[in-house]
């Protein structure tokens, strides 16, 4: 009788388990180098949702997400989007090339060394993360379609909805 | 005297494996600017598609020159 309960609870556990580790983790508190050079610790952007979008030059869905992201950025930053589009290229001349082809207003975040995608466990180029105001990852893409940038519009209007 | 050199043998093959086992290595995500690459692509032009065509149907070797894509690990 006990075993039949103790397996009835361990299934529970079992079959619990996904929605429990579906818990939104905090963002690693790192630093990014800007454009201009100066550092964005995103431990400091607490308050604010943030869309972290990875890109690469040589990456091909990237050439249509970024110009979509960065639109996204100029019809949501008054609303209090952030995005910081980071680049993980290796070598930087072919991110400034890109970067010259694809006119943009959203912050650009230079990665050469992988470390911030690694601390993000990054599994796809490009991959996306919605960061909540209190600095949780909320949303995670991987990829990149058409459908792709109304998603990021709703559920980017839905963290800004929420208070901190 | 042959027991120890067959013992050498198989302990210097097991070191080969052993150190030929460490040779593979995970390319993460980001790290496949090279690989995506177009002159990775095997018929990244048209000549060599179709050369890769014809041998492939002489050969009865389809798939022996690789599978679509440059690997850039985009989805």
């Amino acid at each position: 009788m006990i075993g039949r309960h103790l397996f009835t609870v361990v299934l529970a556990g079992v079959l619990a388990a996904p929605v429990l580790g579906a818990v939104p983790k905090n963002a690693p508190d790192i630093t990014l180098t800007a454009l201009s050079g100066n550092p964005i610790r995103v431990a400091d952007l607490k308050g604010q949702v943030v869309l972290l979008d990875f890109w690469a030059s040589w990456c091909i869905p990237c050439r249509r997400s970024f110009p979509a992201i960065d639109a996204l950025h100029r019809e949501l930053q008054p609303k209090g989007l952030t995005v910081i589009a980071v680049n993980v290229d290796e070598q930087q001349k072919n991110a400034y090339t890109f970067l010259e082809k694809y006119p943009h207003t959203m912050t650009i975040a230079f990665d050469p060394k992988g470390a911030i995608a690694q601390a993000f466990d990054l599994q796809a180029m490009p991959s996306s993360m919605i960061v909540d105001r209190r600095g949780r990852i909320r949303f995670t893409h991987e990829g990149y379609t058409d459908k792709t940038i109304s998603q990021f519009r709703s559920e980017v209007l839905q963290l800004l909805a929420e208070s901190e | 005297m042959m027991a120890l050199t067959a013992r050498i043998v198989v302990a210097l093959t097991l070191a080969a494996a052993g150190v030929s086992a460490t040779g593979c290595a995970t390319v993460q995500p980001w790290q496949r600017g090279l690989l995506a690459d177009s002159c990775m692509i095997f018929d990244a032009n048209d000549t060599t598609a179709y050369m890769t065509h014809w041998q492939e149907s002489r050969e009865g070797s389809m798939g022996g020159f690789g599978v679509q894509g440059g690997g850039c690990g985009c989805k």
